[in-house]
């Protein structure tokens, strides 16, 4: 071993035994000269106001929901929700009330501004309880007497043509659902809405054809209903 | 979702009325060609802003029109019912003005209890808590004694003992029969007989005694209701007792009658004022005399059905869209009977306020308010039952300058007319918009939170501080204490304006006896101030000269102008009326305004201030703003696009 070699060792050996050395010297950073930093791409900063579609506040669901359903109270619209026909589609208001997204304002709860699944939940069952009890008032006749006149009729307000229906007649009927629902035509609703809408309507009503049991709405209601469905469910429907 | 199918693509072009359909005359006219997508959204969200609900067909068919006038239709909408809920609401979310309280006073809760009558079958009898009474054995207490029913009656409290039978002429002597207010609309003639459900035809249909108190245990309906001899004292002026018992018994006595513990001392008062004149629906009528009871037909009380809390009437728990559409019919505690009305009171305010379109300073400032028949009942009477106690020791007997003067409550009002609504034009000196209501003085008790919510609420001003350390500190003045004085150099003398309004209560704290800096008021050798003294001045604020009002330290300046001080200073700040757009703003926007919004913001507040702090010129201006018209319908995309 060449006598510089063996100081070297000397020298880290005594490093690593004495503390006074333990610690590192001061760093002392220099200044040097800038380097230019290079062009790697360009994001361009998107300054544009960030606007998300928001719930429609809870108070105007109800009261929404309460127009459609003939414009009565909620202890009215509850009892006919609920039926005496043991369908089960409707608890109370009560249970409701603060999944829908009501703030407490006893509790100091806000408003919920965010839907989360109880609320999803919620909506299905109140959109399906509003659609089959509008079925029942709209297209069936009561005993001894006739279905309402289409003008009387609370969201089917239109007439239905014996035998199936062809894309051609069901366009117009389903825009008098798309306005009642989401407040505008059906013409200026994105491509195919009216397409899909209408297959909706064909399966429903195919399947329930080969139901069995058979289901307490006729193959043709059970398919207006599924549209009823499909819309008060839409997002359109639940934001603005 | 089904897979989609190859469909004639009729879809997309077909026209209505290229359709010969038999829509009925409901069904919506053929789309004009200028009323684009952006226009039915802007359309709907308007009607969902100021109708509160989704448009309906036929209100879509007469926007296709081509004479629609959206100006004019906004303008119809203003004022509207929809439109006030929805104002009403951006200030009850902020202000979240509903009780979850129980207000409770021994003044005027009844409570009820069997006793066994002479034939063994109970009888219902009801009475007041702490009700002073002659004999030793029932004074402030049941008016039998527990030798006389075998049983120790205390409210809230399980019975102890055996029941045993009471004699008619124990009965009569100490109890009365009364056609009370809440089963007899004329309960104040000679011989009430407009019974509920009976000859009274056409009760308000929102009020709703329970059955409990309607009918009796074999479900009959109930004529009269037996109460103590002393609670049915229909007396506006009593007499302060005085029992000459000044010292406690001996603690080898036995209490008379079987009673549990000794009967009540005479306080210093009594003892100095025996015999005279006492207001009887002041809580010194309860504590200080024996023919003090709840008035003519017991108009001054409030019955429970129980020995406990008891049910009074039916009410809502929930009504999100208003007491005329409720969404239950609930049997409810007496002790929410009134805070209940608190809140429907605040909520009427706020909708008469933007209904009929009030310079919003009102909202602070106002004198006026409305009252229903249980709001009169409580201003008229109950509300003087909060006081007074450790006031009394300060010369306040009765509330010299309560913040609503009974005698500006109206005089046609019962307290069964719930839906009846009428308005008092002025309340009193010292009444604020909803700073002096009772709902706001419940919901935030104490001074300090007062002052917060206005701050937060009226300024949109929040107590954040910026430094997160709390130094140990001996210092009572948290607005130069150390960690504490970030926040508090603003809070302390804003709280001080609430100084005069007792915490959890409404009672007012006039200056003839409560000054800011009492002199009578001082520490002992021990450091304390005597009981009375520290229920309203503040010991970390005293010494042995002196002692300051709770909360006025912050600014004695402030306390002596009273929450109307508060008020006329706030509104005067410009930040009231930037809070006010930002707020109506943000909520018509449905987001937070940013920065980008400053210019925006900046021309609908000088239009709010140029209309004399008018919500309907700020919403219209709202409505018609471009920045309305393209919000919850705006991307990068559409923004970059100028669309």
């Amino acid at each position: 071993m060449s006598m510089p070699f063996r100081r070297a060792w000397a020298l880290v050996a005594l490093a690593l035994a004495s503390p006074a050395c333990a610690a590192s010297p001061p760093e002392h950073v220099y200044p040097g000269p800038l380097v230019q930093l290079v062009d790697r791409g360009v994001i361009a900063e998107d300054t544009a106001p960030k606007e998300d579609l928001r719930m429609i506040p809870p108070e105007v669901y109800m009261r929404t929901y309460l127009q459609l359903f003939g414009g009565l109270a909620p202890l009215d619209a509850q009892k006919r929700a609920r039926g005496g026909d043991g369908g089960a589609l409707f608890d109370t208001w009560d249970d409701y009330v603060s999944a829908l997204g009501f703030p407490d304002y006893r509790l100091d709860v806000p408003r919920q501004t965010q839907t989360n699944a109880l609320m999803a939940a919620t909506f299905e069952r109140l959109g399906v309880a509003l659609c089959d009890r509008a079925i029942e008032h709209d297209l069936r006749a009561p005993k001894g007497g006739e279905a309402p006149a289409p003008k009387d009729r609370l969201i089917f307000a239109f007439d239905l043509p014996a035998g199936d229906l062809d894309a051609r007649a069901f366009a117009p009927r389903f825009d008098v659902l798309h306005r009642t629902f989401l407040g505008y035509p059906a013409s200026l609703a994105p491509p195919q809405r009216t397409a899909r809408f209408f297959q909706l309507y064909l399966d429903i009503v195919a399947d329930h054809a080969k139901a069995d049991p058979k289901s307490r709405l006729s193959p043709r209601e059970a398919g207006w209903a599924a549209v009823c469905y499909g819309l008060v469910r839409h997002p359109e429907f639940h934001l603005y | 979702m089904p897979s989609i199918p190859r469909i004639p693509a009729i879809f997309a072009t077909l026209v209505l009325a290229s359709v010969p359909l038999a829509l009925d005359a409901t069904s919506a006219p053929p789309p004009s060609a200028h009323r684009t997508l952006e226009d039915y959204r802007h359309f709907r969200i308007a009607a969902i802003d100021l109708l509160g609900r989704a448009p309906t067909r036929d209100e879509i068919g007469a926007f296709e029109r081509s004479d629609f006038d959206m100006d004019r239709w906004v303008e119809s909408q203003l004022g509207g019912p929809g439109y006030v809920e929805r104002l009403t609401r951006i200030y009850m979310d902020v202000l979240r003005l509903e009780p979850n309280l129980l207000f409770v006073n021994p003044s005027w809760q009844l409570y009820r209890h069997d006793v066994l009558g002479p034939d063994g079958k109970p009888v219902m009898v009801y009475y007041r808590e702490s009700q002073r009474r002659r004999p030793p054995e029932i004074d402030g207490e049941f008016c039998f004694s527990p030798d006389e029913t075998g049983v120790v009656i205390r409210p809230r409290q399980p019975d102890m003992g055996t029941p045993k039978n009471v004699t008619q002429k124990l009965l009569d002597e100490r109890t009365v029969l009364v056609r009370p207010w809440w089963l007899y609309r004329d309960y104040k003639a000679p011989s009430p007989s407009q019974r509920y459900g009976d000859a009274w035809k056409d009760p308000d249909p929102q009020y709703k005694p329970v059955e409990t108190l309607r009918e009796d245990a074999d479900h009959q309906p109930v004529v009269a209701i037996r109460i103590c001899r002393e609670e049915s004292s229909a007396l506006q002026i009593g007499h302060v007792y005085a029992s000459g018992r000044t010292k406690p018994p001996p603690k080898d006595e036995k209490p008379p009658g079987g009673r549990f513990r000794p009967p009540p001392l005479d306080r210093p008062y009594a003892t100095q004022h025996r015999g005279q004149d006492v207001e009887c629906d002041t809580r010194s009528g309860l504590d200080f005399a024996t023919d003090c009871g709840c008035g003519v037909g017991l108009e001054r009380c409030v019955p429970g059905d129980a020995n406990n809390a008891g049910n009074a009437f039916y009410y809502p728990n929930h009504m999100p869209l208003g007491p005329g559409l409720p969404l239950d019919d609930a049997r409810q505690s007496s002790q929410r009977w009134f805070p209940y009305w608190w809140s429907r009171e605040a909520v009427r305010m706020l909708d008469d306020l933007f209904a009929s379109d009030r310079d919003f300073r009102e909202v602070l400032t106002g004198k006026r308010t409305f009252v229903n028949g249980p709001l009169a009942q409580f201003y008229r009477s109950i509300q003087q039952s909060s006081c007074c106690g450790p006031e009394a020791a300060f010369g306040m007997l009765e509330e010299t300058e309560p913040l609503f003067v009974p005698t500006r409550v109206p005089e046609d009002l019962q307290p069964q007319d719930v839906s009846t609504w009428k308005e008092v034009d002025d309340r009193g000196p010292h009444a604020a918009g909803i700073l002096t209501t009772p709902m706001f003085l419940e919901k935030y008790a104490s001074a300090r939170a007062r002052g917060a919510a206005v701050y937060n609420d009226f300024l949109c001003k929040s107590f954040l501080s910026d430094v997160q350390s709390l130094e140990p500190s001996k210092e009572p003045n948290l607005m130069i204490r150390p960690g504490c004085k970030n926040c508090h150099a603003t809070l302390e003398p804003l709280a001080a304006y609430f100084a005069r309004v007792e915490p959890s209560s409404f009672v007012f704290l006039p200056q003839a006896q409560f000054p800011i800096h009492s002199n009578t008021c001082k520490l002992d050798k021990n450091g304390k101030l005597n009981g009375n003294c520290n229920a309203l001045y503040d010991a970390a604020f005293a010494d042995d000269k002196g002692a300051t009002l709770r909360s006025a330290y912050g600014s004695p300046e402030h306390a002596d102008q009273t929450p109307a001080g508060a008020a006329r200073d706030i509104t005067a700040l410009p930040e009231f009326a930037t809070c006010a757009v930002q707020r109506v703003t943000s909520s018509f926007l449905g987001r937070p305004t940013t920065a980008d919004d400053e210019p925006l913001l900046a021309s609908l507040n000088q239009v709010f201030v140029r209309s004399g702090y008018r919500m309907k010129a700020l919403v219209r201006a709202i409505v018609k703003s471009d920045e309305y018209r393209r919000s919850n319908n705006l991307s990068s995309t559409t923004w970059r696009s100028g669309r």
